[in-house]
């Protein structure tokens, strides 16, 4: 893509009436001062925006993604914003506030443009309302005083600067567009609005991108105008994913609630302890971890329990008592259904994971949901209860329930897919089920599923919290992300902890996990069910042993962030399907129903949505398709 | 009177956003807020010498604080028992800072008010404490002022906060906007209540009576703001029926405290020449030149609203190396 570059600066360009600009962006202004140093600067800046992947830094740290090229741009989008809001009776604006469902905020470009869409829903850009005079005051913009600001000039040379741009307008006053080499408008321009809310999903970066031959491959005729499905990271710079020119480095969000004197001295106790571990002092951790256990029983409230877990599995790790494993498994599943009651971390990942299948799955007659994480099937009763009741009757729906083997020999997988069979019938739902064992997720193929052609039915995969467990062996993700692909899904939801647990270095891991599960341990305080609580805390306390005692294959709560999987993901072939504001909004709707509702947060984060505790994020739901995966019209 | 061009789509985002968030019937679309709004965790890994932490300072009221931290130096990051250590230097500011946002608007986690503050920090040396405090509509005048309250007890009663010079902590109070009133308001509770402050900085703070001022008049939609926003925003946060010449808005009105007399902080007053309230931030530094108080005036003549969001300005700079000597100043 070219920049617009030397022809940016009026001084370089003899037709433009202004000359310098101290460009922070790359605009030149209509002062007449003639200012060497500060056009120079100008060039200066525009490098420097070049080589961090043309992202401005300044607006990157503030949380938006925005190309300095297309500054410009996004700037005339707000101003036309601005403009048509000011004609749009009332209902237009509350529209865009209450029907509208946004998506990912940080991606201005593609936010605004889907606000022009909604307001202005003729396809045809040359038609959109276009103000014949900029709505700005023209006195912000001209006679500046200071060589050393920029200015948006909206003089008709402008059209000389977008030599390559195809549309101008040949008032003198009008803002210019950028030309529909920024082919979202080239995608604009064809007809038929989804009547259903259908992601607009083109296999590339948002209208910025500047690259027609990689947009022309994609093909859709829906233009849902609230989303772009489109991986900006990947055309970004795939090593920053998820990151906008800051820091890729982990950062380590910590919230205290009790900064009680016993507290402290607990964690300095367990910090020199795993510290011991790790140098291999093992007399020293073992005179630490009692004093520990006996520091622990004087402390009150979420502490305790955190160091009481901790402790111990620090103690298996010098005794080398290592955890069984793996853990009987209907006992875990019967620890997991007092987490499900007790706090809203399992209810938010089914929940949010189920909005995002719903919306892949619109208007599809045949679904096939591919469940890594049957365990009890608790995800699956309320998506049978929306799918019944949407508009124009439920799909066929088809679920796949894949599972360790149990214990007892029965056969739990087929319990669970009884009852919901039962379930769907209640609801008329036409209902087929298989379950599978399997020891691992690694152990699957695409053969085995009996996956029926694409065009007959669609196909969802879900994952909660079962990825991390395959990094405990080489090869195991790539395997099984391998084996996703050939599924062919609509869509890929992922529900992971919000976490590095996973570092090489012990420490590190034993530090992070310390953090988090304080965390976690705080947020369990305001159940009411005690007992319910105390079985969450076990459910929990098991993790934290297998973190810290574990190594090898048997350490399976590798736990990674958002980031590690974005660019896990990226990089074998995903890319985002953004989560939009009603999800949130219902996410946190959600949360209100929980005692201690008022620590929860739902955040939104480039397009996923993440639960935390006040404001320590916790966990994260991403949902995610083939890059190069077209999106079939009906 | 030219800005920046990512200044003006910051700003202009804002306002966008805002829009579609304050509904006509004075209630506030919150999960959209909360949506939109640009959020970044607090870190307690030094990022240029530099940690943060969240602390839950009232149970109660979930009132959160964010609080950031030079590293001492230290090569090694702080772990969960050491972001309270207490502070090594002779003399350290502890700048309690409210964020701006019109009472309605805004976290102590925004990543607009992450950065400024994480810019104090290191401007003044100093340790920054910003409040998570409660907003309006859904919590009213005077919840605001009480959290601002609620954390100043806080931070004065951190013993690892004392400076060692005297053993006391160090207090200023700053905010911008509404943050700048609640700066004001907080510092007339802890003048009553013998708690020491040291200075108050209020950047663009937000004031208003019921008359129109000539510069509301003038400047009415010009940059960025409108009156009927303004009025939109005390409506919701002053109490029902309360009109605008409330003490809350209009600390010099007719129903507003005299200060004659009264150990009130010294303060420095930042004004934005394109602010359409700025009529009632000068009337604010007058009141408290007439009542005897010590007040510098920055009168920033082409400054917008939000100018100290991005370090591209010269007005920024300005700021910074004022607030710098204003801080250190106590020395």
């Amino acid at each position: 893509m070219k920049r617009e570059h030397p022809n940016l600066h009026p001084r370089l360009d003899p037709a433009s009436a202004g000359s310098s600009s101290s460009g922070y962006s790359t605009m030149p202004s209509v002062n007449t001062n003639t200012n060497d140093d500060t056009s120079c600067k100008a060039k200066m800046w525009e490098d420097d925006a070049q080589a961090d992947g043309g992202m401005d830094e300044l607006l990157a740290v503030l949380g938006y993604k925005v190309r300095s090229s297309d500054m410009v741009e996004v700037a005339q989008k707000l101003e036309q914003l601005q403009e048509v809001m000011g004609h749009v009776q009332e209902d237009g604006i509350s529209h865009l506030a209450c029907e509208t469902v946004h998506y990912n905020p940080s991606d201005l470009s593609t936010w605004l443009e889907s606000m022009l869409s909604e307001l202005n829903p003729n396809p045809n850009f040359d038609s959109v309302v276009m103000p014949a005079q900029p709505s700005i005051d023209d006195s912000f913009f001209t006679h500046p005083e200071s060589s050393t600001i920029t200015s948006i000039d909206f003089a008709d040379h402008t059209h000389q600067r977008h030599q390559e741009q195809r549309k101008t307008n040949k008032h003198s006053r009008d803002v210019v567009f950028e030309d529909s080499s920024s082919s979202d408008y080239d995608l604009k321009a064809i007809p038929g609005k989804s009547v259903f809310a259908q992601p607009h999903q083109i296999d590339s970066s948002s209208s910025s991108s500047r690259d027609p031959k990689r947009l022309k491959s994609a093909t859709t005729d829906h233009l849902y105008p609230a989303a772009a499905a489109a991986s900006s990271s990947s055309t970004i710079g795939a090593g920053a994913a998820g990151s906008f020119g800051v820091s890729t480095e982990s950062t380590r969000p910590v919230v205290l609630v009790d900064s009680q004197e016993n507290g402290i001295r607990l964690v300095h106790l367990l910090m020199a302890c795993a510290e011991a571990v790790q140098e291999n002092n093992l007399t020293v951790a073992e005179a630490l971890v009692k004093q520990i256990g006996f520091l622990a029983i004087s402390q009150a409230g979420a502490m305790r329990k955190v160091a009481t877990y901790f402790a111990e599995a620090l103690a298996r790790r010098i005794y080398r008592l290592y955890p069984q494993s793996p853990m009987d498994h209907s006992l875990s599943d019967i620890l997991q259904m007092h987490f499900y009651e007790t706090c809203p971390y399992l209810k938010f990942a089914h929940f949010t994971a189920n909005q995002a299948i719903l919306e892949a799955f619109e208007g599809k007659k045949r679904v096939h949901v591919i469940d890594f994480s049957m365990n009890q099937g608790m995800q699956w009763p309320a998506l049978l209860q929306a799918l019944a009741l949407r508009p124009g009757g439920p799909p066929a729906f088809r679920l796949t329930g894949i599972g360790p083997p149990s214990h007892d020999n029965s056969d739990h997988l087929q319990e669970v897919g009884w009852k919901l069979a039962q379930l769907a019938e209640t609801i008329h739902v036409e209902f087929e089920y298989r379950g599978f064992v399997a020891n691992s997720l690694a152990d699957l193929d695409a053969s085995m599923l009996e996956l029926r052609p694409s065009e007959f039915e669609s196909v969802a995969v879900n994952s909660v919290f079962e990825l991390h467990k395959l990094l405990a062996r080489p090869g195991a993700i790539e395997k099984v992300l391998s084996v996703v692909k050939q599924m062919k899904p609509e869509i890929v939801t992922i529900v992971e902890q919000e976490a590095n647990h996973n570092d090489s270095v012990f420490l590190d891991r034993f530090t992070e996990s310390l953090h988090y599960y304080s965390t976690l341990f705080d947020s369990l305080e305001g159940s009411v069910s005690t007992q319910d609580k105390v079985m969450s805390e076990v459910y929990l306390g098991k993790q934290i042993c297998n973190i810290v005692a574990c190594e090898g294959p048997d350490r399976i709560e590798r736990h990674e962030t958002l980031t590690q999987w974005r660019t896990r993901l990226g990089s074998s072939g995903f890319v985002p399907v953004h989560l939009g504001s009603n999800a949130f909004k219902q996410a946190s709707m959600l949360l209100a129903l929980f005692a201690g509702g008022d620590g929860y947060r739902v955040e939104e984060n480039n397009g996923c949505l993440m639960l935390g505790w006040h404001t320590r994020p916790l966990i994260a739901t991403s949902a995610w398709r083939l890059a190069n995966k077209q999106v079939v019209a009906h | 009177m030219v800005v920046p061009l990512n200044t003006w789509v910051l700003i202009s985002n804002f306002k966008l956003a805002y829009n579609l968030l304050r509904r006509p019937d004075g209630t506030f679309n919150r999960h959209l807020a909360e949506f939109l709004d640009r959020k970044v965790p607090a870190n307690a890994k030094p990022v240029d010498g530099i940690f943060s932490f969240d602390v839950v300072i009232d149970r109660g009221t979930s009132l959160l604080s964010r609080i950031y931290r030079l590293t001492d130096g230290e090569p090694s990051q702080p772990n969960m028992a050491e972001l309270e250590k207490p502070v090594s230097s002779e003399v350290v500011p502890v700048i309690i800072f409210f964020h701006g946002g019109s009472f309605a608007h805004s976290s102590a986690n925004s990543a607009i008010y992450d950065t400024l503050c994480r810019r104090l920090v290191g401007i003044c040396k100093a340790v920054v404490v910003s409040v998570n405090y409660r907003r309006a509509p859904e919590n009213r005048y005077p919840c605001a002022y009480d959290d601002g309250w609620t954390a100043l007890k806080w931070v004065n009663s951190r013993t690892w906060l004392e400076s060692k010079k005297d053993s006391k902590v160090h207090i200023y109070l700053a905010g911008d906007s509404s943050g700048g009133n609640i700066a004001h308001h907080v510092a007339l509770r802890a003048v009553e209540s013998g708690i020491d402050i040291l200075g108050n900085i209020l950047l663009n703070p937000m004031f208003a009576g019921q008359e129109r001022t000539e510069s509301e008049k003038r400047l009415d939609g010009k940059y960025f703001v409108t009156l009927q926003d303004r009025d939109w925003y005390w409506r919701a946060f002053l109490p029902e029926g309360a009109d605008r010449d409330h003490p809350a808005c209009n600390p010099f009105g007719p129903k507003g405290k005299n200060l004659k007399g009264v150990k009130f902080p010294k303060s420095l007053v930042v004004v934005a020449g394109l602010d359409l309230i700025q009529d009632w931030q000068l009337a604010y530094v007058e009141g408290l030149k007439k009542a005897g108080q010590v007040v510098k005036l920055l009168y920033l003549e082409q400054a917008t609203i939000g100018f100290y969001l991005l370090p591209n300005n010269n007005h920024f700079h300005t700021v910074m190396d004022e607030i710098s000597k204003f801080v250190s100043s106590n020395c």
